[in-house]
Parts: structure tokens; C-alpha cells; sequence
């Protein structure tokens, strides 16, 4: 598998957790709130479990805590934030360690449907039996509902109003009525512990806006960019070495390059909040995730086309290549990124790996231009 | 023996030492004579004990730990609503740097406080003494060397790791987000029910704790403990008091002292005279300052009085009149059993969450969130879910305040405050205090009782609206006069004038203000430091304006100004005035050349609209200023750094005033020999010296016009034209009559300067208009309209003034005996003119004649008037 889900991916960590757990559960959940949060957030002596639980997901503990509460009532959580915050692996995370399955997704696009989110028929099936039970294809979100467990909504805000608005019935009457089928048989309530976890992105706000009626059903947790340096470090170092195992590439990781990542983008994210129009500042969001982009390319990179050590100048062009999206004023942004702030830097710390990396921007910048 | 033993056992003889060190300080601390009572700030459950220990012991002396010399400002606690803070103040200093100036130390003080009972007790009660004991305001500042002047807050108690990792570690495993939150939920929640003993010996354990684990030395604070016990002991000493009856109230971290029984040779203070008073404070102010979570002091507050109910105990008010029983005594439970079993919790309190829930969405709908009573069950809910999720048997209002963010908070925030503020406002808001009319200073005194006729309430915090009609009640006018000088002194939301204003030759009829002098009461109390009437504080600050030695020219007109405006005194200003010419004839820039101009022309269009005869400083500045600019001139035209403008400015001057300086006595020539001496580069600059060199009449109007041609046709010189011609503008500035020519200049620029030239500049020309030259450009722009054709008709036949022939001049009329026969025979003229082309003229004076004749009553009425 490319890719094993969460529940898949930390099924050992998650069978122990179990096993443990005392606490009252609310639901059909498979794990008590408490111990949803040690998954997520990892463990502490305090917790006084006998193996250690690593940190999945990097951020402020009360959005976590204010998440899974949600879940437990009967609203539905929607995650809100820049892109390349972590919302739906926070929302994966959180599917997994409640109900085994995080799996049970609709990704909200201009063209998904009403039949999306609700169901759909086999037309060969329908026109062989007519419609019934068996010919009916249940969408995620209800084959949720009739486990009890979370369906994921992923990008709400894209698909459009009409879609959205489907949603309503099923976060407040809990079921779907299916007008096809015979009388006694045509509602498909939903189980206890089924909730929806939907994710949206800030930037798209007012392209679809959600309707009070929407918003009053969900619990809105936002989720902000990272902008603790230690905290980005660690997400950074996690999700590369997730990647670098999933490719089995054997590759160190040196700390003056990660700093360098981490410096380069809070300098860019500093220029982009002073600039004045959107000419003056990347189009590229700056969040974690690009950053996390920008390193697996250059590893990618090295490993494949150069002698395995990741190197300044790569890293260079990998931040040149992924930031640079329009011609030319992201190009000249960059250009005068590293020459007003690269290049004195560079002079100050002699000899350092500076001096490699705006050599390995400018030669990027060149090619490009 | 491995050979890690010794290790191990070096490691366990330290952390045994360590602590056995905690318990000997606690222990220790509960053997001294005068009984020590620690305290830590904003700690409700210190304020519980306290009330409880002053009822039950009746101390007849209490050492507070708080700067000895605000011992007087105690007094003045009782006129005041809480919270409010102490301050000292300082703004003549000697001995400190001269750039800390000016020196301010706060230390606010809550209800809830301990130290605030204890105050509150001593000074209701006859017979029973406080003594401030802890270092003075001076002392503060000669001990603690600080690079920045502003606000110092002093606090009694303040009581916080000073090792952010250990602060961290505990906000970590205690599952909190900030520091006032783990204080709450793990010794102020677990101590509000302890007995007084178990209550001492945890806070001196903490105390002791967070001393131990300070990284920098403490080697100030063991001074300041050195201070305090040597004041105890001499006050014990002075008056024979009994260790027995007395309590020493300090905090925490100085409750575990190793100095007790040290002397300190305590130092004189230096020769800062400190000023003394009572400023009014809030919750926010004191979280800011102290840098505690937003919204901490006011839930301190909220659970200080729902403890008190809680408990059945009266608090100590100052002015109260109520007498509390003493407090039924709490079970013992000392400190190992207390630090090895459970906290009792109070039970979870349903009403009160409910009516929070209740209560939030209420407030949200007010502020415009879509909430409804679904919403406040949700809060509910979570609220609970939280709290059990992070250990709690009952929701705090640290939980509730998150479920109500969950709950209600969508994705934009519709009014001004979002739900996290709300809920702050909600559990208390932001309590801000007043000082009462009698402890302020006797500046804000004067200050209210002057405004006293406008018959508004000022202390009220809300804007109070002032309506003065001048004309119908003379007898306000000292009233408007006071508001003006306050709206020149205090920051600018406290006085601000919605109509009328107060500029020289000018007189307003009607004003009206909004005043929020209650909500700027720290102001105008800190006003009070410098001076006793609101008159000298702003003749000090102009004084001080003036003598400061960054002071320019334009600096000191502007105090005379204000002088003029706001003070009156002639000998004041006549002082100030005297300053400007010190200070102009001291300059070696004239990068205020502008400014100058502007404010002299004022002053001495003032003077002559009001007084038959100019002051004498004000002929001394024009005598001076003439000579000094042209001093400046030549280089001002050469240099670099010399903007257009104020050469400009200067030539203004010379030329505006000239008149005047030359009855005064100067001498053209200067001008004209500094004119001559000028030779700048600079485009502008040029164009400005060509106009100098007309006004001197060493050019004439078709030799400048000729230089324009010149500049227009060279193709080599194109591309600086719009330099020469902003020159042009500045040159209104000293030559009003030059308005026409400007007007030829640009029109001739727009006609004549390829697009490439003229389309870059055009933007920058109005930009550089507007920032340099605002009261330019109505001349131009007047003058402009004299010279266009108004209607788009006109445009085609329009000749401008200046390629008209100069045949506009009117040909005598020829006499003799041809011209007599034409005059005899028009049709003759008037036949060559058709034939020319011209149109034949009517005889007007027929047809008017005829007019007349046939209405001759005009003709009488006309008669009739002029007679």
C-alpha cells in the first residue's frame, strides 16, 4: 500500500490503547475521549501508560481537546484553516482512534452531488430487479451513518450550496429517507457515534459560502498556521521521515539545512504580512505542508540524481522550483529574497551553508527566468 | 560497586538535600516571632485567609510588603473605587540617568488582594498600625538598573516560576494553557477550604520552590528581605510593640528567606524629589502589565466573591461600615496529608454553569452571532465534556470559555468582540477604578471644579456632551478657555471638540465637545505632578519645549502660539519670542524654513489685526530672519541637501517681509548681493533663482518668458523641464503676482513636452503638489480658471493671454480733419470693416436712445435716486 490510513498505519498503538481503557466511552466509540487525545497528541508520564505514544499531530492541545468534545455531541465538526495546516490529517487521526475507519470519505469538489453525499443506483442492477435495497449504492456519509461511526466531509466550501445543504437533514434529523423504496422500508437512521468531520479552507472563503443553517450544526474549530519554530520542526522532521520510510531511502537529515527551511519560510511569511498587494507576496500559502513539499523534493532529488547527502544548493532549488508558480513576480520576489536577505546573510556567516544555498537559488532563479 | 555509585550517591545526597532544604524553609519560616503571612497576588484564596487569620488573630501591627514611602497615599484608598493603583512619580531626577526621566512606579491593588484586607483592616480598625516596610520608590530604581523609563509595576506576591522550563513542564502535565490557569485549577482551587496552617506551609513551600529553582541569583531579593526584617526590627524596637500581636504580610518567595536575621545598612535615597498619588486602574491595565492571561484578574474577582458567599465571610471594605463575625474555624489537616490526598472539590455548581450558558448566548445574539438556545445547551454539554476530559470534576471557566468558543464561534467574527472576549466580559469584564474628588490631586480638582458651570457629571466614564453657546452665556467662556488647554495637554480622545476651534483671529461663537475626562482620569491626574493649575503645567511644557536642546525656530513660534492662544501672558510670550530668535540665528539648516514662514506670517498678521504696534521680539525676528536668510541663500541654493522647498520658503520670506524689514532697517542690497551670489545646479532651484533675480527687477517678464522658449525648444534640456517647472510653483510662495506666469509655464509644458516626459511626471507634479505645497495650489488653480475658458464652446476660438498681441493696449485716437470726416460718415468705416471681414457694429447709442424715449419713467426713477 502507498499510503495505509491511520487506523491501519497505527493499528498496534491503537489495539493497546484499547486495551487499556477503562474509561466510560461515549457511543459506539472505540476509544474514550481521554484516550482519543493521547493518540493524537502522544502520551506523558503523567498518563502512567507502560509504552510510550509518539505525537501524530503538532498543535495547540485545546483545539484537539475542543475537537473530539464535539464530536461526542451531536454537532458535526468542521476544521477551518489555511491550507497546509494538518485539517484532514487531524480529521483522520481522529476518524481512526474513534471509529477504526477513517476511510469513509466525500471529497467536496464544483462537481460532486446530492447522490454523492447521500446515494446513488446501479442502473444495470435497477433495471434487472428494480430498485430496492441491494441496487442501491449507500454513499460514504450513509454507510456511516449505518455503522455508527465518523464520516469525513473533505473541503466543504467546494462543493456548492445545493450539496451542502443536503448535509442539514442528516446532522439534525440523523437519517436519510429514501423515497424510491417501499414505505416500510425507506429511512436509514443513523447509528449512535456517527458524526461528520469536515474540513474547509479558509482561502476559499465566499466561493461557497455555508448557509446559517449549515454553520449552526457545526462546531467550527480553526486552525491556525504554525508559527512556533520548535513546533514546525518537529511536524517537519515527522512527515519526512514518514516519507523517506515510505520511499526506504536511507537519508540524514542535517539540522543546519532543516533550520535553514524553517528560517527561509518564516522570512518569507514575514515579507508576505508586511506586503501591500498581492504582486508583493507569493501566491503559495508558505504553510507547513509546502515546507514539508519543498524537503521531500530535495531528498527526492539528491537521493535520485545526486550522491545521497542532502545538500544546501538542492534545497535551494527545490524552495525556488515549488514557490515560483507565476512569472515573473514570484520570480522577482525570490530574487530579491535572496539578495536582500540571503546574500548578507550569507557574507555574516562565512563559510556556512548560506553561501551554497543562495549559489543554489540564483542558479534556479536563472533557469527559470 | 559499580562504578556508578558514587554518582548515585552524589545525586541522591543533593536531591535530599534539596528536599529536606524545602522543609527546613518551611519550617522555619512558621518559627519566626512576627508571624509571616504569605501571600501571592490576585489570589483569592490569600484574600480568604487573610480575612479569616485578621478576624480570628486581630493583629495590632501589620508589616505590608509595599514600597514605606506610599505609606501616605494608603489614606487616600477610601475615596476611591477599586481597582486603583499607588504611584509614585518623578520628573525632576538627580542621581538617576537623565534618560529614564520620567521615573513612574505602580502598584494596583484589588479587592480581592490580600494586602488590600489587610489594609482595609488596619485603617478601620482603631488602634491597629500598618507599616509599610519594604524598600522605597528610589530604592527600586537605584537597585534595578533598567534601560527603558516606563512604567514600573510593583506587585506584592508575584509569585511565578522564574524558570520558564519549569513553567512550561507544569503547564504541560497539567493540561492548562497558561500560567493563571494552573495556579487556579492546582492551589488557589484546592486552598480556598484549607485551615490557616496547612495554607501557610503550602505557600512558603511553593514560595520556597520556585526560589530554589530561580535560575539568575537572588541576591536582590535577599536584599530586599534584608530591608524589610531590618524596618520590622527597628520598628519593633522604636515602639516596644509584642512580636505576638503582630503579622507580616509578604510574598510567598519572600516568606522562605535564608536573611532574616541580617542587618542591611540601608542607603540614603538620592536627591529625586517623587511625587505621590492615586491613579485609576483596571483588570486589563494590571494583566498587561504583569503579563497574566487576559481575562485572570477579573475570574479572580468573580471567585473571590463567590468564595466569600461560599464561606459565609465578610470581606474588609474601606468606608464599610459592616463588622464580620469571626469565621467559623476549618478543620486541620496539615501539610502531608494535605499534599498526599485528593483536593476536596466543592460540588459541580449546575445553576451557575446553566445561567453562564444562558447568559453567553444572549450576549452573542447581542453582538450579532446566530445563537440560540440550542447553542447554549451545546455549551452546556461541552463544557462538561471538557472538563472531564481534562480531569476535572467540574467545569472551570477556563472549560466553559472554551465550549463556548466551540460552540458558538463561526468562521468570521460579525461585531467587535468575538466569543472569548465575551465570556471575559460576561465572567466580570474589566473593572476599572476611579479615584474620589478628594484624593485627587489639586490640579484635577481645579480642573473639575472649573468645569463645574457646564453643569455635566465628569466622572461618569461614558462621553458627555458639552454645548456652549458663547454669545448667549458669556460667563461659559472660562469654561471653552480650560477645554482648550486640555485639548492642547491631555491624549486626544479625552477633550475633543466637535465644533468650534481655536486658532489665532479666530473666535468661535458656539462650541460643542465630547468630554470622557472620567475614562482619562489618569491623565489629568498625572498632570498633577507638574504642576498645581493647568495654566503652569502648559507654561512648563512650552518652556521646556523651547529650552530643549533639539529645540529649532519653528519649534518656539509654535509655543508663542500657544501661548498666545491658551496663556495670554504678554511677558511669557515676549520670553518665548525671544527664544525664536536665539534659536533662529543659532541655525545652520533651514530645513524649518517652511514651517517658520508659515507661523510668522500668522503671528504677525495676529499682531496687526489686535495690537497698535508689533511686540518688540516680533520687529527683532524680521530683522533677524531677513538677515539670516540672506546669509543662507547662496548655499541654500547650492546645496544638496536643501530641498526646493525651502529655498522657496526663504525667498518667501525675504520677499513677503521685505517691506517690513526694510522700515525696520535693513538693507535691500544684501538681498540683491545674495541673490547675485547664487548659482545653483539643480533645475528647480534654477527656475527659482530666475524668478528671485525678476522680483529683484534684474529680469524682465519677456526675458524670463524667452528662458522658458529656451528650456521648451532644447531637446537636451526636455527632459528636466518639470523640474523647472515645480521651481515655478515654489516660486508662488514669495511671488503671489508671478500666478499668470506659472499658469504659462505648465500650459505651455503640457502643449510643448513629448508624452514620454510629460506622462511620468504629471502623477508625481500633483502628488508633490499636494505634500509640499497645499496652500499653492487654490492660487494656481484660481488663476488657472481666470485664464481657461469656462465652457467647452469657448475652447476653439481661445487664445491664451500670453500669444495674444500685446494690440490689447488701446490706439489713441487719431485727431484731425480725416478723422473728424469719418466720425461724420461711419458707413465709410463701417463698409471698409465688412469689407475686411469684420461684423458691422449697431449703433447702440440710437437704440438705447430710442429706448429710452419711449420709457422716460426709467429715466425719472434714475433721476430721482441719484438726488
Amino acid at each position: 500500500m502507498l499510503r495505509a490510513p491511520a487506523e491501519i498505519k497505527f493499528a498496534e498503538e491503537l489495539d493497546y490503547l484499547e486495551s487499556i481503557d477503562t474509561s466510560p466511552k461515549p457511543f459506539s466509540w472505540r476509544l474514550s475521549p481521554r484516550m482519543v487525545r493521547i493518540f493524537v497528541l502522544g502520551s506523558d508520564r503523567a498518563d502512567g501508560l507502560d509504552r510510550e505514544i509518539p505525537q501524530k499531530w503538532f498543535g495547540d492541545r485545546s483545539f484537539v481537546e475542543r475537537s473530539i468534545v464535539t464530536l461526542a455531541s451531536d454537532r458535526g465538526l468542521l476544521l477551518i484553516g489555511d491550507p497546509g495546516t494538518g485539517k484532514s490529517w487531524l480529521a483522520e487521526l481522529l476518524a481512526a482512534a474513534i471509529s477504526r475507519n477513517s476511510t469513509l470519505v466525500v471529497q467536496g469538489t464544483a462537481g460532486t452531488t446530492e447522490d454523492h453525499i447521500k446515494y446513488s443506483w446501479n442502473v444495470s442492477m435497477v433495471i434487472a430487479k428494480g430498485q430496492s435495497k441491494e441496487s442501491m449504492i449507500p454513499s460514504p456519509i450513509m454507510t456511516a451513518m449505518e455503522r455508527g461511526v465518523i464520516g469525513r466531509f473533505e473541503e466543504l466550501t467546494r462543493s456548492t450550496s445545493d450539496v451542502q445543504d443536503a448535509l442539514i437533514s442528516i446532522l439534525s434529523e440523523k437519517y436519510v429517507s429514501i423515497p424510491e423504496l417501499p414505505d416500510d422500508d425507506n429511512i436509514v437512521f443513523a447509528q449512535p457515534g456517527f458524526s461528520i468531520i469536515a474540513t474547509a479552507n479558509s482561502r476559499d472563503r465566499g466561493v461557497n459560502d455555508l448557509s446559517s443553517a449549515l454553520k449552526r450544526r457545526f462546531n467550527f474549530v480553526r486552525i491556525p498556521v504554525v508559527t512556533n519554530k520548535k513546533s514546525e520542526a518537529e511536524i517537519v522532521r515527522f512527515r519526512t521521515e514518514e516519507l523517506l520510510r515510505r520511499h526506504q531511502i536511507e537519508l540524514e537529515l542535517p539540522p543546519t539545512l532543516l533550520d535553514i527551511l524553517l528560517q527561509s519560510f518564516a522570512d518569507l511569511r514575514a515579507a508576505a504580512a508586511s506586503a501591500t498587494s498581492d504582486d508583493e507576496k507569493l501566491e503559495s500559502a508558505l504553510s507547513t505542508a509546502e515546507q514539508i513539499g519543498v524537503l521531500e523534493d530535495a531528498i527526492l532529488h539528491s537521493q535520485f540524481f545526486g550522491d545521497s547527502t542532502l545538500k544546501a544548493a538542492t534545497l535551494a532549488s527545490s524552495l525556488v522550483g515549488s514557490l515560483a508558480r507565476r512569472s515573473p513576480e514570484d520570480l522577482a520576489i525570490l530574487n530579491k529574497y535572496l539578495h536582500g536577505v540571503i546574500e548578507p546573510r550569507s557574507k555574516k556567516d562565512e563559510g556556512g551553508p548560506w553561501k551554497e544555498f543562495l549559489d543554489g537559488g540564483r542558479e534556479a532563479i536563472s533557469t527559470l527566468s | 560497586m559499580s562504578p556508578f555509585d558514587p554518582l548515585r550517591e552524589q545525586l541522591a545526597s543533593a536531591a535530599e538535600t534539596f528536599g529536606a532544604g524545602l522543609i527546613d524553609d518551611v519550617e522555619q519560616a512558621l518559627r519566626t516571632d512576627v508571624e509571616i503571612f504569605p501571600v501571592c497576588h490576585h489570589s483569592p484564596a490569600s484574600g480568604l485567609a487573610m480575612v479569616r487569620r485578621l478576624r480570628e488573630k486581630q493583629p495590632k501591627v501589620i508589616y505590608l510588603e509595599l514600597c514605606e514611602d506610599l505609606r501616605p497615599v494608603l489614606d487616600e484608598l477610601h475615596n476611591c473605587k477599586l481597582p486603583v493603583a499607588l504611584q509614585a512619580f518623578a520628573t525632576d531626577i538627580d542621581g538617576f540617568p537623565k534618560e529614564w526621566a520620567p521615573l513612574s512606579v505602580v502598584a494596583p491593588i484589588t479587592e480581592s488582594s490580600a494586602e488590600y484586607q489587610a489594609i482595609a483592616y488596619a485603617l478601620e480598625t482603631p488602634g491597629v498600625e500598618i507599616v509599610l516596610v519594604d524598600r522605597s520608590v528610589d530604592h527600586v530604581f537605584q537597585w534595578e538598573p533598567r534601560a527603558e523609563s516606563a512604567d514600573v509595576g510593583i506587585e506584592i506576591g508575584d509569585l511565578r516560576p522564574g524558570f520558564a522550563a519549569l513553567e512550561e513542564h507544569l503547564l504541560h502535565h497539567g493540561k492548562v494553557r497558561h500560567w493563571s490557569e494552573w495556579w487556579d485549577q492546582y492551589v488557589e482551587q484546592p486552598l480556598s477550604g484549607a485551615d490557616y496552617e496547612t495554607y501557610r506551609q503550602v505557600m512558603v513551600l511553593i514560595g520556597s520552590l520556585f526560589r530554589r529553582l530561580k535560575p539568575t541569583g537572588n541576591e536582590v531579593d535577599e536584599d530586599r528581605e534584608r530591608y524589610m526584617w531590618t524596618r520590622m526590627r527597628e520598628h519593633l524596637a522604636a515602639t516596644g510593640a509584642d512580636p505576638a500581636d503582630c503579622l507580616y504580610v509578604c510574598g510567598a518567595f519572600h516568606a522562605a528567606s535564608p536573611v532574616m536575621d541580617e542587618h542591611l545598612d540601608i542607603s540614603p535615597r538620592t536627591k529625586t524629589s517623587w511625587l505621590y498619588g492615586l491613579i485609576p486602574s483596571s483588570h486589563s491595565a494590571i494583566e498587561t502589565q504583569f503579563g497574566l492571561a487576559p481575562g485572570s484578574v477579573s475570574i479572580a474577582a468573580a471567585t473571590w466573591d463567590k468564595s466569600l458567599k461560599r464561606h459565609g465571610l465578610a470581606s474588609y471594605q474601606l468606608g464599610s461600615k459592616r463588622k464580620g463575625k469571626a469565621p467559623a474555624p476549618v478543620e486541620s489537616q496539615g501539610l502531608h496529608a494535605f499534599l498526599t490526598q485528593p483536593p476536596v472539590l466543592d460540588g459541580f455548581d449546575e445553576a451557575e454553569l446553566l445561567g453562564w450558558c444562558v447568559e453567553i448566548v444572549r450576549l452573542a445574539r447581542r453582538n450579532g452571532y446566530l445563537a440560540s438556545t440550542a447553542d447554549a445547551i451545546a455549551v452546556f454539554e461541552t463544557s462538561i465534556l471538557l472538563a472531564g476530559m481534562r480531569n476535572r470534576k467540574r467545569p472551570t471557566p477556563y472549560d466553559f470559555q472554551d465550549a463556548a468558543v466551540t460552540c458558538i464561534e463561526k468562521d468570521v467574527v460579525p461585531g467587535r468582540r468575538d466569543v472569548r472576549r465575551l465570556v471575559e466580559i460576561m465572567l466580570g469584564g474589566d473593572k476599572v477604578g476611579q479615584v474620589g474628588y478628594d484624593s485627587l490631586p489639586p490640579l484635577a480638582r481645579d480642573v473639575l471644579d472649573r468645569l463645574k458651570p457646564l453643569g455635566l457629571d465628569l466622572e461618569k466614564r461614558t462621553i458627555q456632551r458639552a454645548l456652549i453657546d458663547l454669545d448667549a452665556h458669556p460667563e461659559l467662556e472660562p469654561c471653552s478657555h480650560l477645554l482648550w488647554i486640555l485639548r492642547r495637554l491631555l491624549p486626544d480622545d479625552a477633550v475633543r471638540p466637535i465644533m468650534g476651534s481655536r486658532r489665532l483671529g479666530e473666535r468661535s461663537h458656539q462650541e460643542s465637545w465630547d468630554l470622557s475626562i472620567g475614562r482619562n482620569q489618569r491623565s489629568i491626574i498625572e498632570l498633577g505632578y507638574e504642576g498645581v493649575t493647568i495654566e503652569q503645567v502648559l507654561e512648563q511644557r512650552l518652556r521646556r519645549a523651547v529650552w530643549d536642546p533639539k529645540a529649532t525656530a519653528s519649534v518656539a513660534l509654535d509655543a508663542v502660539e500657544d501661548s498666545i492662544l491658551y496663556l495670554g501672558s504678554r511677558r511669557f510670550t515676549d520670553e518665548l519670542g525671544a527664544r525664536a530668535i536665539q534659536l533662529l540665528s543659532g541655525e545652520r539648516t533651514v530645513d524649518d524654513a517652511p514651517d517658520v514662514l508659515r507661523r510668522i506670517r500668522r503671528l504677525l498678521a495676529h499682531y496687526r489685526a489686535t495690537e497698535p504696534e508689533l511686540p518688540e521680539w516680533a520687529k527683532a525676528f524680521v530683522t533677524t530672519g531677513y538677515a539670516h536668510y540672506c546669509t543662507l541663500l547662496p548655499t541654500a541654493f547650492v546645496e544638496e541637501e536643501t530641498g526646493v522647498r525651502q529655498v522657496g520658503a526663504m525667498l518667501g520670506f525675504l520677499f513677503t517681509m521685505e517691506s517690513l524689514a526694510l522700515s525696520l532697517g535693513c538693507d535691500r542690497a544684501q538681498l540683491e548681493l545674495a541673490v547675485q551670489q547664487s548659482h545653483p545646479t539643480v533645475p528647480a532651484k534654477v527656475a527659482l533663482l530666475w524668478t528671485a533675480r525678476y522680483q529683484l527687477g534684474l529680469l524682465t517678464m519677456a526675458e524670463l518668458r524667452e528662458l522658458v522658449g529656451e528650456l521648451l525648444g532644447s531637446p537636451l534640456v526636455v527632459p528636466s523641464v518639470p523640474q523647472y517647472v515645480s521651481g515655478f510653483v515654489q516660486a508662488l510662495e514669495s511671488a503671489p503676482a508671478l500666478a499668470p506666469f506659472v499658469v504659462e509655464v505648465l500650459s505651455r509644458a503640457f502643449g510643448q513636452l513629448p508624452d514620454d516626459v510629460l506622462l511620468p511626471w504629471l502623477p508625481k507634479l500633483i502628488t508633490a503638489l499636494r505634500e509640499q505645497a497645499p496652500e499653492l495650489v487654490p492660487v494656481l488653480v484660481r488663476e488657472a480658471e481666470r485664464t481657461f475658458p469656462a465652457r467647452l464652446g469657448d475652447v476653439d476660438s481661445f487664445t491664451p493671454p500670453w500669444l495674444a498681441k500685446p494690440s490689447s493696449r488701446r490706439a489713441v485716437a487719431a485727431s484731425g480733419p480725416v478723422s473728424e470726416l469719418l466720425a461724420a460718415h461711419p458707413a465709410t468705416g463701417a463698409a471698409v470693416g465688412e469689407l475686411l471681414g469684420c461684423e458691422p457694429v449697431a449703433d447702440l447709442n440710437a437704440e438705447i436712445g430710442a429706448l429710452l424715449a419711449a420709457y422716460p419713467e426709467t429715466g425719472v426713477a434714475v433721476a430721482g435716486i441719484l438726488a
